[in-house]
């Protein structure tokens, strides 16, 4: 083997510490200017619904209690009318299938439409920006604090900064908790800074990575850490909507004066003013295509369009476009038509028959769940009057939340009753376990395992009823 | 600063999984720790069990940065 030549030498040790340490090229702090605009105002309809809906669930009440609460030390889920178990998992598993379809059939349809306009990401750092911009003035006034010596304007203007952003993420934390731990509670503690450890530590905890990712991070966020951003290019085809540049129109593009007919200067619609790249979040050039950073946010667009209005030349220079309408000119109508193809009908028709599903099963769900345990302490054993005797634990769950009374039967063997309390109380939400006592005659059934059933009904709704099977011994 | 998101980042993302899987499978109060029922509340079992699921998945994120071999350290010669 000839040993390499210097020059491949010089580039693999290149590479080698190219790949390990500007893998993740040092930051260049961005200064997004502030746009304005219809995408613009979808994505602060989409902020306010979001954190309307973030920070004022825990506050509302249901049923005297607070109407939603993942209640960790319950181990109950409350969500307004409903109560649920651990044994709901099915719940779950269905909601979080659900979500992956919505993702999915979205994603195929329009693109990152969830990272633009309502990943909490987006939303924060949309917030942040908007704390910056007020404190500290446009991106400009950013850029010019920034490389300004310290001063006491400057200190003011960070200081300032720094405790409206921590207060938002304090905020933004305790809520946060509100959904794991009682917010009265919490409340009460607030004043003093008196929580628990564990709620103080997940406060700071959620607040200190609010205010690290939406102040800080930003868009390194979705370029390094999202693992979304990495497979989302999977559900795109040429059929996708995503924010696209009009190269066939925009080049080749360079300045002119206002108003000037581009084909009189031999040039494209594209003035070259730079606007799409400043107002980017994450910093790209969407004239360069799409770009796995694009969040698919329509900044841009809107800030492309205003350009246009400016030099009276028709909008949609960059657009929601798709591969194939670039590629065979397609109008809007086209891509509305291929809209609906196999892979989001395929999509849509899951997510449909996931959602009936899911609504079904929550519609019918049965708010009494009872486990039965056959004692395996005492076999089956003879007592007076000629009967047999079976000892069963019964674990009785009532999950709606009113106090219920429950008559409990016993069926499969003819003759065969409860020796015990005939019917229990459960309290609201509440388990009762109780130890019950079956009494078969003797010359009923067989020697051995029988099955019989436990039927539990409440008193107050006949409906309401659960038959639970279990073995009876009956000895040889 | 790239190596200890590479650890600590993909850990926490698969130890929340793991917390949600398994503190819905299994209630805290089951639980026995060298022989004795847990009696600590039940903030704090969730709290302590989320951040053993990241240490254990953090300390796998490291073997396999540790393990971790570039194609051009691999190909490198001397």
């Amino acid at each position: 083997m000839s040993s390499p030549s210097p020059q491949p030498k010089k580039s693999a040790k290149q590479s080698s510490s190219e790949s390990s340490e500007s893998l993740y090229e040092s930051r260049r702090k961005l200064y997004v200017r502030a746009v304005t605009g219809l995408f613009a105002n979808w994505r602060w309809a989409l902020v306010w619904i979001t954190q309307i809906v973030f920070y004022g669930l825990p506050w509302l009440t249901w049923n005297d209690r607070q109407a939603v609460l993942f209640h960790l030390t319950e181990r109950k889920f409350y969500i307004f009318g409903w109560v649920f178990w651990p044994q709901d998992v099915l719940f779950l598993a269905l909601l979080l299938i659900i979500s992956a379809y919505a993702l999915f059939f979205f994603t195929a349809i329009a693109g990152r439409l969830w990272c633009g306009y309502a990943c909490p990401q987006t939303v924060y750092t949309e917030i942040f920006m908007w704390f910056e911009q007020k404190i500290e003035g446009d991106h400009g006034k950013q850029q010019k604090l920034d490389k300004m010596p310290m001063n006491g304007e400057k200190l003011l203007k960070r200081t300032t900064k720094y405790f409206v952003w921590g207060l938002f993420s304090l905020w933004t934390g305790f809520t946060f908790v509100a959904y794991f731990s009682p917010l009265q509670e919490l409340l009460a503690a607030a004043p003093g800074f008196t929580f628990g450890p564990w709620e103080a530590f997940w406060i700071l905890f959620y607040a200190g990575f609010t205010y690290l990712f939406a102040g800080v991070m930003r868009e390194q966020v979705c370029k390094y850490m999202c693992p979304y951003a990495r497979f989302q290019a999977v559900m795109f085809d040429p059929d996708t909507l995503v924010v696209t540049y009009d190269e066939g129109r925009g080049e080749p593009r360079g300045s002119r004066r206002k108003g000037v007919d581009p084909s009189t200067v031999g040039k494209g619609d594209c003035i070259d003013c730079s606007i799409c790249v400043q107002v980017c979040p994450t910093g790209i050039d969407i004239r360069q295509g799409l770009q796995y950073e694009c969040i698919g946010c329509g900044a841009c667009i809107d800030a492309c369009d205003q350009v246009m209005d400016k030099m009276q030349y028709p909008r949609g220079l960059i657009r929601y476009s798709t591969d194939n309408a670039v590629k065979k000119g397609w109008g809007r109508k086209e891509i509305l038509g291929h809209v609906f193809r196999p892979r989001t009908l395929i999509y849509g028709f899951i997510l449909a028959a996931m959602c009936v599903g899911f609504v079904l099963l929550l519609a019918n769900r049965e708010p009494l769940r009872v486990d039965v345990i056959r004692d395996r302490s005492s076999l089956g054993r003879e007592i007076e009057g000629g009967m047999i005797e079976n000892v069963y634990n019964l674990h009785v769950i009532n999950m709606s939340e009113a106090s219920r009374t429950f008559r409990i039967d016993v069926v499969g063997i003819p003759g065969a009753r409860i020796g015990s309390a005939q019917s229990v109380e459960v309290g609201p939400a509440a388990t009762h376990s109780l130890t019950t006592q079956v009494l078969v005659p003797y010359d009923q059934g067989q020697p051995g395992a029988n099955t019989i059933a436990f039927q539990i009904t409440a008193e107050d709704d006949s409906g309401l009823t659960i038959t639970e099977e279990t073995t009876f011994l009956i000895p040889k | 600063m790239l190596k200890w998101i590479q650890v600590l980042w993909p850990s926490f993302l698969v130890a929340a999984m793991a917390e949600a899987v398994f503190f819905t499978v299994i209630d805290p109060q089951q639980l026995y720790l060298f022989g004795q029922p847990v009696d600590y509340g039940e903030l704090a079992t969730y709290s302590i069990g989320f951040l053993g699921f990241w240490l254990v998945c953090a300390a796998s994120s490291l073997c396999t940065i540790f393990l971790q071999r570039s194609a051009s350290e691999l190909n490198r010669r001397n």
